[in-house]
């Protein structure tokens, strides 16, 4: 049987390193993002009522949307999920130790392989995909609606905004640099099968319409019609290579100063599309049955 | 350095049963209400209301010196958000009641109307009409009054509305 939607939130970490992370991030979207873990807390934060039966009513209708399957929320929560875990080693996060108020990414991690820059960028732009497919089964725009999505993101917040700044932060910026949109642009020009070998972009093709040129069509003009958003939100939120490595360090020993082996690291050791992903998809669940009960 | 990966790999699959990195639930509150949910659910033969149906009904961008966010368009469902300088003021939404009797059934004790149609408060936050014994049309505002709230609902189209 399915999850119910409260444990598949209260299963969230209230301290994890991906909270660290976040809350690292938080600098460049102030007050955006609190780290909701307990299912009435976010009916509460959603409907600003407090009466408890009003609540318990909501949080009812709220999980009875949640296990319809054919609502499409639980398959938003399976691509958030996907896109992380096609990058995040499962479990890998219990293998960075606490060292006083810090996490420390074990020596070894700190070695990783880089991802080659290709791949890289193939992963970031499938990411923003992956965004706006789960985006999509959640609100239900059309699934070919890109420019509608575009027009989202310029109103996205809490979890949707710390969501968008952890990517912009550590896939795109840290590892690609100031000019990242270009560099995802050029490397999907690339081959058709470097995006097929991309994991990531398993778990995202299914929802994206056509055949696999037109699928990568679709993520190029995800991105084309994002760009002047995106790099506004890095412009005016001071996200460089040089501020993200200093704002994750702060948080977390990361023995190496070279920017792809930390994002890398970062990439491998935390799950932020999944943590706030969630958080979102149960958000706009619990605001769906306010409107109806 | 693929041989590195695979250590990593093989180290975090086997570490990761003995530390899992879930929570387990932190409340108990929502245990029973998997039976409730099935009692709550009508069923129905009437067909539901598919996407993009109920946008047209909320009321024009731009009215009331609102601006207006179309938010979600599912079967049954529609919301769009209410914003003045940015900020957000209120979250609109039409519903179908078809398959939830209790939404319909507490317009009973309904005591006001906007245009003909029952109209209450529920909780601090929200004003809601039904909608020719159907639809549920809801505004819900922490910083708006039940007035004003009134007010947006007038703005729907709510005759119109009632003629699907």
């Amino acid at each position: 049987m399915t999850e119910s939607l409260y444990a598949v939130l209260e299963a969230l970490p209230q301290t994890s390193l991906t909270t660290h992370i976040l809350d690292a991030l938080d600098t460049f979207v102030p007050g955006e993002w609190r780290n909701i873990t307990v299912f009435e807390e976010m009916v509460k934060d959603v409907t600003g009522e407090s009466d408890q039966a009003i609540i318990q009513q909501v949080g009812e209708r709220a999980m009875q949307l949640w296990s319809d399957e054919s609502t499409g929320y639980q398959r938003a929560v399976s691509v958030y999920k996907g896109i992380d875990s096609a990058s995040t080693v499962a479990g890998v996060a219990a293998l960075a130790s606490m060292v006083g108020q810090k996490f420390e990414i074990l020596s070894f991690l700190n070695d990783v392989t880089p991802k080659p820059d290709t791949t890289q960028a193939i992963d970031a732009g499938v990411k923003l995909a992956g965004e706006l497919v789960a985006f999509t089964l959640t609100n239900g725009l059309p699934g070919d609606s890109v420019s509608d999505f575009a027009a989202a993101l310029v109103n996205y917040g809490k979890e949707e905004k710390i969501r968008l700044a952890a990517w912009l932060a550590i896939d795109c910026v840290l590892p690609l640099g100031p000019d990242f949109i270009l560099k995802i642009l050029e490397a999907l020009d690339g081959p058709l099968e470097s995006l097929q070998e991309s994991r990531a972009f398993q778990f995202v093709s299914a929802h994206l319409p056509g055949g696999l040129g037109e699928q990568r069509d679709t993520i190029k003009k995800n991105l084309e019609e994002s760009r002047g958003h995106l790099e506004g939100l890095v412009a005016s939120h001071g996200i460089s290579q040089e501020s993200v490595l200093a704002k994750v360090k702060e948080y977390i020993a990361i023995a190496d100063d070279k920017l792809d082996v930390a994002a890398a690291a970062l990439d491998l050791a935390t799950n932020t599309f999944e943590h706030t992903g969630t958080q979102t998809v149960v958000r706009r669940v619990v605001a769906r049955a306010y409107g109806e009960i | 350095m693929h041989g590195r990966w695979i250590l990593v790999a093989a180290l975090a699959l086997g570490l990761s049963s003995a530390a899992c990195k879930k929570d387990d639930p932190k409340s108990t509150r929502w245990d029973d209400a998997g039976a409730v949910i099935v009692n709550i659910a009508t069923s129905s033969s009437a067909a539901p209301i598919a996407v993009g149906t109920f946008n047209k009904f909320f009321p024009k961008d731009g009215e009331g010196g609102f601006k207006r966010i179309y938010s979600a368009d599912k079967e049954n469902y529609a919301e769009a958000k209410l914003q003045k300088d940015g900020k957000e003021v209120a979250q609109l939404s039409i519903s179908d009641t078809e398959r939830l009797a209790t939404a319909r059934e507490k317009f009973d004790a309904a005591t006001e109307k906007v245009e003909g149609y029952p109209v209450l408060k529920v909780g601090n936050n929200q004003t809601t009409a039904l909608v020719n014994k159907r639809f549920q049309v809801k505004v819900a505002s922490p910083t708006l009054d039940h007035e004003a709230r009134k007010a947006i609902l007038a703005t729907f189209d709510l005759k119109g509305l009632s003629s699907l």
